[in-house]
């Protein structure tokens, strides 16, 4: 997962809390510690429970995701897609979407 | 007697009738009724309603569909918010400004809040503009409102992703009565200065391409780059959806082209089918390029060579030959492929959309043809390059100064960029609480 994809979570997460618990955190802390981010799963998890905030949980859910060390096994479908952009060469690979979209 | 003799030429360039006014007319006025043209009506209100559906949902579809996923509402919303502001600015403002006489530099106030656009049934009168006098006024100013607007969206392409949305209000209003309405005048009004010195455009190559790729590559420098760009991937949340913008802008620009003929002729025939020849060599020289040079042909570079041709036959579509048009479609293609790769490199500006790669470059390259194949036989008008590059310059200039000095003003009041937390969320969550269903 890119790092500003999980930021994103921890921002959803982090606005999710301010607004529903009044709690503050941080968001680039927790999108690059593991033990905090942990611990605001816990917290979130927690909130959710106890006042029903169901969304909490689903984000708290989605954050965890972020902390697994190894990445899911490829799909089929990721496999043939990583099958077909190997047959480019490796600087259009890289260089895609990068500095432009075209 | 030269510059009558100008003004007399552009009046016939634009494609309207002196019959029902027995004299060339010079400002807008009340006729009878019965002197309108009942198919040049019926085709100006259908242009207009082609040319908002490039807009809504057109170019909706072909931004929203370029960016990332957490941007993609926020896109959207920007366009139809830039819609309704400046469609009531044109009505307040932008129309009075541009289409009446006043001065070479700006219309008069004759027109403010519509003013004066009556429609007297008892008397049997009905108001016309001196640039279309076949057609009602209402219906004119209307045609040339979804002009205002289109322009003023096209600039959304270049700042999406990180400014703030009110921003981004303050910046497209300002700019629509500041910027556009003036340079209409310029050169789509009789007395205008560039109208008076014989620059051509039929459609908006130098108006709305230009314009707006010049101000959009002016918002990229001072917004400066998007966060990670240049190190991350930008992955466009949905190519389909572009692919249907872009077929939304082809149909659409029927309108905006045919439609600028403001009559329902030959020479509007004669635009359509420019328009069509043009937009097809656009997308195949794309197509052509990118499979050359990249070694495959992409979705995106067709939609965007399309669009290419379709931007750079605007300035033409009344002036010059289909076998002309095959020229300026190809040309445009390559050019405009290189503006939006090799040429943004070099630029050094984060224009996330590319709006000065494909309307700057697209605009400077059908604005400059025009002056080449402009044809007399069919126009009464001969083209000059050098007249096409004063109104090139002149246009370049006063977008990039006026949008420079907007900006600050923006800054100013609201602030241009949204945080840094905000950027990475989204501008879907944080600027309108709203997200994409998964």
């Amino acid at each position: 997962m890119l790092p500003s994809e999980k930021i994103a979570i921890a921002a959803h997460l982090h606005v999710l809390l301010r607004r529903k618990t009044g709690r503050v955190t941080d968001t680039e802390w927790m999108a690059s510690n593991a033990d905090y981010a942990a611990e605001i799963v816990r917290f979130a998890r927690a909130s959710a429970e106890k006042d029903g905030h169901t969304d909490l949980g689903e984000w708290a859910a989605k954050l965890e995701a972020t902390l697994a060390p190894t990445p899911p096994a490829a799909t089929i479908a990721e496999k043939f897609v990583g099958m077909a952009t190997a047959a480019l060469p490796n600087d259009a690979n890289q260089l895609r979407y990068i500095r432009g979209i075209r | 007697m030269h510059r009558i003799g100008r003004k007399w030429l552009l009046a016939c360039a634009l494609g309207f009738s002196v019959a029902a006014w027995g004299q060339t007319p010079t400002h807008p006025g009340l006729v009878a009724q019965d002197s309108l043209n009942g198919a040049d009506t019926a085709w100006m209100m259908t242009s207009t309603a082609l040319v908002l559906l490039m807009t809504l949902p057109g170019i909706a579809l072909f931004y929203g569909g370029m960016v990332r996923r957490k941007n993609v509402l926020n896109t959207m919303a920007s366009i139809v918010a830039v819609a309704a502001l400046v469609s009531l600015l044109w009505f307040a403002v932008g129309y009075s400004i541009a289409f009446t006489p006043g001065s070479p530099w700006l219309g008069d106030g004759s027109r403010l809040w519509f003013s004066g656009l009556n429609y007297l049934k008892e008397a049997g009168k009905v108001a016309v503009s001196h640039v279309a006098p076949n057609v009602p006024e209402s219906v004119y100013a209307m045609f040339q409102l979804t002009f205002a607007i289109i322009t003023a969206a096209l600039i959304v392409g270049a700042l999406v992703e990180r400014m703030r949305f009110s921003a981004m209000l303050w910046f497209t209003g300002m700019w629509s009565i500041v910027v556009y309405a003036p340079v209409a005048h310029w050169v789509w009004e009789p007395g205008g200065w560039l109208a008076t010195m014989g620059v051509l455009d039929f459609a908006g190559g130098a108006v709305v391409h230009i314009n707006a790729g010049v101000s959009g590559l002016v918002c990229a420098y001072v917004l400066g780059p998007r966060k990670g760009y240049g190190k991350e991937p930008f992955k466009p949340y949905n190519l389909g959806f572009t692919m249907a913008g872009a077929g939304l802008l082809w149909v659409g620009w029927f309108g905006f082209n045919a439609g600028s003929a403001v009559a329902a002729d030959g020479r509007a025939g004669l635009a359509m089918a420019v328009t069509h020849i043009a937009a097809s060599a656009g997308a195949i020289a794309w197509m052509l390029g990118e499979w050359i040079v990249r070694k495959r042909p992409s979705l995106l570079g067709l939609s965007s060579g399309l669009v290419a041709g379709l931007v750079a036959i605007t300035p033409a579509a009344g002036f010059v030959t289909p076998a002309s048009a095959l020229m300026i479609g190809a040309v445009a293609g390559l050019a405009c492929y290189w503006g939006a790769t090799e040429l943004k490199r070099l630029l050094n500006a984060d224009d996330s959309l590319d709006v000065f790669g494909v309307h700057g470059i697209g605009g400077i390259v059908g604005a400059l043809m025009t002056g080449l194949l402009a044809n007399r036989t069919i126009s009464g008008v001969q083209g000059d390059v050098g007249i096409q590059l004063l109104g090139v310059v002149a246009v370049l200039l006063y977008s990039a100064t006026m949008s420079i000095l907007l900006l600050w003003v923006t800054k100013v009041i609201v602030g241009l960029r949204v945080d840094d937390a905000s950027e990475d969320a989204g501008l879907d969550i944080s600027q309108h609480r709203e997200q994409m269903g998964t």
